[in-house]
């Protein structure tokens, strides 16, 4: 059985938003809301100042704590371990969202549906289209465009990287390009503390 | 390192710490509802007065579903809610509380109307209800501890300081609904739950401290920022101290019984808001190998 997973490679990522953007278009995500982040951090003084991109994602975790917590049933691990949000289900209580660690959950306000790209309440054709997957109220994440893994493509995000800071693959394949960099560079998951076992991880 | 030199990222793309955000007010006054209705209900149960049982489950009834019910997103499919036993907390409160207004409305019936009915079946609902009042009481507390993500509410302190509220805020109510002979013969028990409440205050200042960045945060931010007059001159003040010094001075004065009712029921609510307010997501620190001392 598969286990899709993704690697970061931080010594690679730019810190371009090439690949928010990619999200944001795949997903026909609306204003405010991001299934992936590029946060920054800078640290030393200078002239040894330096800053280093974190990009950020859901991190589908093995013993994921928003489906422990789902009241309702709605979030739930598929075959391929992509933990996915089913909005039939979901009631909107956040309870997932209180208990991911990363914060990677978000709520679809129905006003996230009204203003449109533009701020301008008009919503373009695109738009209108893309907006047709959701129901306001529940909450939504990163699915490691389940459509597309579906269709055995990468996700958008990893497809738009251009210096493939982004690795995408099944981790229970020791030959698989994100296995075989999570070993030969010691890849370390975020925040190992919290024991919800991601199946992101990141080397430098 | 003080409150001032910690990162708060907000909603900018920085690393740092973010505030709870997801469960805003109205959740806070849902769970206040909840834990002084049952509270209120469970002591007035033991005490047999009707007029506490139909305010503790008027409380459960209506505040917390329409507090609820404003908080979440689709409040068309809310029954939903009570499908996952088995695993979520949500689920297994929501059934407590169907249990406790189910069970306390038929208790309250069979105590009003039932002159014939066997006491057996009197006792027998009015244990199934206040045993779903005690999962009503605490529920939250441990749906809070449950999340690993905000690591102040990550603590076993959580349910029991529910657990504690619920029940003194329910006496210091029932005290008021009652005659003040009896009123006066309840305040050692009283005292004995505000007790009980410091010492859980001060068991949740010292786990905080002393645990993960996160909680240490989170009392910094109690004790150190805006939020720390409501929890030093509400929560503390008012809501524990004036009340144990009123009841042990004068126990059998109407007015004493008063104000420690308001105090009580003041500083619950003032902890109830701060405890969703303090909480917060810890920044992803750990995955940045470059930065130094990492």
């Amino acid at each position: 059985m598969a286990r899709m997973g993704m690697v970061f490679d931080l010594k690679t990522c730019i810190g371009c938003n090439a690949c928010v953007v990619a999200c944001k278009q795949e997903n026909s995500l609306p204003d405010g809301v991001f299934f992936t982040k590029t946060l920054s951090e800078e640290y030393g003084v200078f002239p040894l100042a330096n800053r280093v991109y974190i990009p950020t994602i859901c991190n589908h975790c093995d013993d994921a704590p928003c489906e422990k917590v789902c009241p309702s049933g709605a979030t739930y691990t598929r075959h391929d371990g992509i933990v996915m949000v089913d909005d039939a289900k979901c009631i909107g209580c956040s309870s997932c969202a209180v208990a991911c660690p990363y914060d990677q959950r978000t709520t679809m306000d129905a006003d996230n549906f009204l203003k449109g790209l533009f701020g301008t309440g008009e919503i373009t054709p695109f738009e209108k289209e893309g907006y047709a997957r959701y129901t306001p109220g529940t909450v939504t994440k990163c699915d490691f465009c389940s459509q597309r893994v579906d269709a055995n493509l990468d996700p958008a995000c990893v497809v738009t990287c251009p210096t493939n800071a982004r690795i995408f693959g099944d981790l229970d394949d020791p030959h698989s390009a994100p296995s075989k960099m999570i070993r030969e560079r010691n890849g370390r998951p975020p925040m190992p503390e919290k024991n919800t076992r991601p199946k992101v991880y990141y080397v430098n | 390192m003080a409150i001032a030199d910690r990162v708060f990222s907000g909603d900018t793309l920085r690393v740092g710490y973010r505030f709870q955000r997801h469960w805003d007010n109205s959740m806070a006054y849902a769970f206040y509802c909840c834990e002084v209705g049952a509270g209120l209900f469970f002591v007035s149960l033991l005490l047999d007065n009707l007029a506490g049982m139909v305010l503790g489950l008027l409380l459960v009834s209506t505040g917390k579903p329409y507090f609820h019910l404003t908080h979440m997103g689709v409040p068309m499919k809310s029954w939903r809610a009570m499908l996952r036993p088995d695993r979520s907390w949500i689920s297994r409160g929501l059934l407590g509380l169907m249990g406790m207004v189910g069970f306390g409305v038929l208790a309250l019936l069979v105590m009003v109307f039932g002159e014939g009915n066997s006491p057996t079946e009197l006792w027998g609902l009015k244990l199934l209800a206040g045993g779903c009042a005690l999962v009503c009481a605490t529920y939250q507390g441990f749906a809070m501890s449950h999340s690993s993500a905000i690591a102040i509410w990550n603590s076993a302190i959580m349910p029991l300081s529910s657990l504690l509220y619920a029940l003194s805020s329910g006496l210091a109510l029932a005290m008021l609904l009652l005659p003040a002979d009896t009123a006066a013969g309840l305040a050692p028990i009283l005292l004995l739950l505000l007790l009980g409440l410091a010492l859980v205050q001060l068991m949740f200042l010292h786990a905080g401290w002393h645990g993960g960045p996160g909680a240490r945060t989170s009392i910094e931010l109690l004790l150190q920022t805006f939020y720390a007059r409501w929890y030093l001159g509400v929560t503390v003040t008012a809501g524990i101290a004036l009340p144990a010094l009123l009841t042990w001075a004068a126990p059998t004065s109407i007015l004493a019984q008063l104000l420690s009712g308001i105090g009580v029921l003041a500083g619950f609510f003032a902890w109830r808001l701060l405890i969703f307010k303090i909480g917060v997501y810890e920044p992803i620190m750990t995955m940045n190998p470059f930065a130094p001392g990492r």
